[in-house]
């Protein structure tokens, strides 16, 4: 206790001002931004000295509101149903990569089998890769490989049930996205996982098997109760990255399956940026993780493990 | 409650062969100790009728029934750990029922069962903490209690007091005594505390270098150890051993060494007299070395004192005899100065005999 009492040396506090305006200064400007029109964010007068407007909001939920903006004339933007894709495809991502990762992670620790350090190895190789070296490939195979012929049996039903055109194929599906957000984010979670799962001390899952418990009893059980911390971990990273992603799923989204990322660069054109309109989508966009963050966090409690057994 | 049979078990890790084929048979309501020093193979051996390792070669028998191929919880057995192993995510009570819960009994069963085992180790009130709000003793009983709560047949231990501090480890070991006799069960305890052994056990089986080595009850393995490692390893303060040659003189057999000359008595010399090797260890008690001043001679041990360890009623007293160190236990009321040379008696017939080279006692059939 008495340590904080301690007087700190100036350059200290200095760096602290210096780290929390870096950190927090972009958002305060976004946030005082999206309640400015687009006349006073441009005209460059930086004082905190306007009229707040929340009309950037009302552009931004137009498709949402109960009622009709006077200042606009047509709902160009659908940020209800970019929200909706984003969290449809951030939450299944995050949870389908869990599910496998951990899976995975607890065979490549506890399980022995032939070629498990490169398999453990090569995952992390993997992560390496930068997602824009994926978006070629994957927007080729996701357009004209995996696809399910117009006249076959399920394309034809997807097709009369659902409308379109041309073959079912995965761009332009939430799934095709999905899936290379999985791809994207399993090497890393495995990996992150792998070093929470060595800390299970084998003798609670030999208890447990004495105690009659089956493999997946152990895990379910005795394992993965116990990694909680590290799932959480693992789930606000992969949230978030698939939550901001822009590159990917510019590519393989299509107009009904566009994320919110997507949606705010479409309010930039040649003739104009609407910037009121992209700090209060920016300022939306942000919620979700923040709330995630929030209740993802509350699982990491250090010390899960202690009185297991004799340290 | 089962009849275990280990027949001719082995266990290999890759080349390294660490049990040369074990077998052992544990009868009904049999404590059976496992008991040696670090590596000897004992904790493998129990892991294995555990289920936790695999057998290479040979087999373990359950009333008869070959058992090596079954996963643990088919085995009819609850273990305790040496370091405890308790669920932490989960609070006494749910540590407790835990086996019962995955055997789906009915909620009510278990809340009885729990109750009960429970009060029979002291842990009522605490069933709502976590394992992380217990003491060591406290997480010891707890695990206890879960293995009790499963209502097997067949107990194993590995080492559960050596995480304890000593008084613990004392009364824990009395509860365990007066729990064995309640509760009908085939134990397997595995110890490397030969006291914790020589207390518990119905049968200790001597484990050393992947062999067992004796077995038996405690007091024939403490009376007539087969040889010296067995005569070594039970006792506190443990055996000595002095190195000596069989001599006859006179129709008497004497056991010459550095500094004593004893003469053997009955069957001791009968065996010594029969034995093809005339040169032989001595192994000695430190309690059946009596202060005596007047004795004779031939049945006495003539030490330089040169330490007094008090420990209360006792005292330990290390001396020398020739080149070797001897270890006598005594009343500390004698008095004693140190420096001093003292004569003490050997009790006849309490002395043994062990082939310096095959290190397994002489002893007459």
């Amino acid at each position: 206790m008495s340590q904080a009492h301690e007087k700190q040396n100036p350059a200290f506090y200095a760096i602290i001002a210096l780290l929390v305006f870096m950190s927090v200064g972009p958002v305060l400007l976004m946030f005082v931004n999206s309640f400015k029109l687009d006349v006073d964010i441009i005209s460059g007068t930086t004082g905190l000295i306007f009229l707040p407007t929340i009309q950037n909001y009302e552009t931004a939920l137009c498709d949402i509101l109960w009622y009709e903006p006077e200042h606009l004339d047509f709902c160009a933007l659908k940020f209800g149903g970019a929200f909706i894709n984003s969290l449809i495809i951030a939450l299944i991502s995050t949870l389908l990569t869990l599910v496998i990762g951990c899976m995975a992670a607890y065979a490549l620790v506890r399980f022995r089998f032939m070629g498990r350090d490169t398999v453990s190895l090569t995952t992390l190789m993997v992560r390496m890769v930068p997602p824009a070296v994926l978006l070629v490939p994957v927007f080729g195979l996701w357009n004209n490989e995996f696809c399910l012929d117009r006249d076959g049996l399920i394309g034809g039903f997807i097709r009369d049930t659902f409308g379109g055109r041309g073959d079912v194929c995965l761009a332009g599906t939430h799934s095709g996205i999905i899936l290379v957000y999985v791809a994207m984010n399993l090497p890393f979670v495995i990996w992150i996982l792998q070093s929470f799962i060595v800390q299970v001390p084998r003798s609670l899952e030999e208890a447990a098997r004495v105690d009659g418990a089956g493999p997946f009893q152990v895990f379910f059980k005795v394992v993965l109760p116990l990694i909680k911390p590290g799932l959480a971990a693992a789930a606000i990273f992969t949230f978030r990255i698939a939550w901001n992603e822009y590159l990917l799923a510019s590519a393989l989204s299509d107009r009904n399956t566009r994320t919110v990322p997507i949606l705010i660069v479409n309010n930039m054109s040649e003739f104009n940026v609407e910037w009121g309109v992209i700090m209060a989508t920016g300022m939306l966009l942000a919620i979700p993780p923040i709330i995630f963050t929030l209740f993802a966090s509350r699982q990491i409690i250090t010390g899960m493990t202690a009185g297991a057994v004799k340290g | 409650m089962p009849t275990i049979q280990l027949d001719n078990l082995i266990k290999r890790y890759g080349e390294v062969e660490v049990l040369h084929g074990i077998e052992l048979e544990m009868a009904d309501n049999e404590f059976t100790v496992l008991v040696g020093p670090s590596g000897c193979g004992k904790s493998t051996t129990l892991r294995m009728v555990a289920g936790l390792e695999d057998v290479t070669e040979g087999e373990i028998y359950v009333d008869g029934k070959p058992v090596s191929h079954l996963e643990p919880k088919d085995r009819d057995l609850a273990m305790v750990f040496q370091d405890y192993a308790l669920y932490p995510h989960m609070n006494v009570a749910q540590n407790i029922s835990f086996a019962l819960r995955l055997a789906r009994r009915p909620k009510a069963e278990v809340h009885a069962k729990v109750k009960e085992v429970a009060d029979m180790v002291g842990l009522t009130d605490f069933l709502h903490r976590k394992p992380g709000a217990l003491s060591g003793g406290q997480r010891q009983r707890v695990a206890m209690a879960r293995a009790l709560a499963k209502d097997s047949g067949i107990f194993l231990f590995d080492e559960p007091l050596s995480n304890l501090d000593a008084k613990l480890r004392g009364q824990l070991r009395a509860e365990l005594a007066l729990m064995s006799q309640r509760v009908e069960k085939n134990m397997i305890y595995v110890t490397h505390d030969q006291i914790e052994a020589m207390t518990l056990a119905d049968r200790i089986v001597v484990m050393h270098g992947g062999y067992i080595q004796q077995q038996g009850s405690p007091e024939a393995l403490f009376k007539r150890p087969v040889n010296k490692f067995v005569a070594g390893f039970l006792g506190m303060p443990p055996m000595n051993f002095l190195n000596g040659e069989i001599k006859e003189e006179a129709g008497d057999v004497f056991v010459k060494g550095n500094g004593f000359s004893l003469r053997l008595q009955d069957e001791k010399a009968q065996a010594a007299k029969a034995h093809r090797v005339r040169e032989v260890v001595l192994g000695v008690r430190p309690s059946d070395l009596v202060f005596d001043a007047e004795a004779p001679s031939d049945q006495a041990l003539t030490l330089d004192v040169m330490v007094s360890e008090y420990v209360g009623a006792q005292s330990v007293l290390l001396c020398q005899c020739g080149a070797d160190q001897v270890t006598v236990e005594m009343n500390s009321e004698t008095p004693m100065a140190l420096g001093q040379t003292l004569r003490f008696r050997i009790t006849p017939n309490r002395v043994h005999l062990f082939d310096r080279e095959s290190e397994d006692a002489i002893q007459s059939k």
